[in-house]
């Protein structure tokens, strides 16, 4: 059982998360026509309860679009929309942000970000990757998070968490793309890295 | 009025009238309130899974259903609540997430709580689960109070100082 990751795994799981969120960045660059950086990514490894807290104040309301996995790497991809990003993305994309179709873009741009980053990660790692159907809700942060680490919580109560921040050029809008990777998941990656 | 927040997998117990118990954002996780309202002692579990608890589990004592239960109930009664007058609250066990069916983590932690509330014949007075949507369950120790409140909704009296004294 795995509760600790020494800090040679995390460099190489950062380095996985930059090169997924760089191909994402590119992806999402396309679809807005407007250039997006990417943050270093931050890849830990905590306490459940902890998780949680890493993410912001749990009573704060966000729409949360939510990616399962599966396949040769189990576990969820996570976007968290606090409510100015979802106006400043429906804006970007030319939707009026309580529109019926702004849910829905917003399940696609999600969509799109999930299957570069995870595209790059099993070009990289050789895994092949299920991506499940998106799914949105508006809720608790901490209901939310709560929720996605009771389905992939695996016998420790560690979560290992990557974190990616793509930056909106121009816009006080930074979006978090977040891989929480089962237990299990975590090992095959390490695993397809030589530091299994 | 001073709150003890308590996490996912934690639980806590307050005897004193100016400290509340809270559970914020309860998805999937049941929050569980047992309250002895005459000894004014209450205490709150946020579970997380339905178990069982796998053997030599180093995890917090509230993470899982049945060894949680048996937790809170050995921390309340510590606490100053006296066996019998033990009330029950449960409030969670939403499915957010899995619409597909996959999991049903939220409706497998309220099977499991109501089990093993059951087991040491603890009556539920009342509970607000199920559905879509995450919910905050807090405990006032001052009036002895239980309290529900979906995301964006109002917050609902579950358990009032009226109820429990009848």
């Amino acid at each position: 059982m795995r509760t600790n990751y020494t800090e040679i795994e995390l460099d190489a799981l950062r380095e996985l998360a930059n090169i997924g969120a760089g191909t994402a960045a590119t992806s999402l660059s396309g679809l807005l026509g407007i250039p997006i950086d990417v943050d270093v990514p931050t890849a830990a490894a905590m306490p459940l309860a902890d998780a949680i807290d890493a993410t912001g104040p749990a009573e704060l309301c966000v729409t949360g679009v939510a990616i399962p996995l599966d396949g040769d790497l189990a576990g969820s991809a996570l976007m968290l929309f606090p409510e100015e990003d979802v106006a400043t993305l429906c804006g970007l994309l030319g939707l009026e942000p309580d529109s019926e179709y702004a849910a829905s873009a917003l399940g696609e741009v999600v969509n799109i970000l999930c299957a570069s980053y995870l595209g790059a990660l099993s070009d990289m790692t050789g895994l092949q990757i299920e991506l499940g159907p998106p799914e949105q809700v508006f809720d608790m942060l901490g209901a939310i998070m709560g929720s996605i680490l009771a389905m992939s919580a695996g016998a420790s109560d560690v979560a290992l968490m990557l974190d990616s921040a793509l930056i909106i050029e121009g816009q006080a809008c930074s979006l978090s793309f977040l891989l929480i990777p089962s237990a299990d998941g975590v090992d095959g990656l390490l695993a397809q890295l030589g530091l299994g | 009025m001073a709150e003890i927040s308590v996490r996912m997998g934690e639980l806590a117990t307050s005897s004193d009238p100016r400290t509340g118990l809270v559970s914020i954002g309860l998805g999937s996780c049941i929050g569980l309130a047992l309250v002895d309202a005459s000894a004014r002692v209450a205490g709150l579990a946020h579970v997380m899974l339905p178990g069982p608890t796998p053997a030599g589990s180093s995890r917090p004592p509230g993470t899982f259903a049945d060894t949680g239960v048996q937790a809170l109930l050995e921390a309340v009664l510590a606490a100053g609540a006296r066996r019998m007058c033990l009330s029950a609250v449960i409030v969670g066990g939403a499915q957010m997430f899995g619409s597909a069916g996959k999991m049903q983590v939220g409706q497998r932690n309220e099977e499991a709580v109501r089990a093993a509330i059951r087991a040491v014949r603890i009556p539920i007075v009342a509970a607000e689960t199920g559905g879509g949507s995450g919910r905050t369950i807090r405990v006032y120790l001052d009036d002895i109070r239980v309290t529900s409140r979906a995301a964006g909704g109002a917050e609902q009296i579950l358990l009032g100082a009226m109820a429990v004294a009848a």
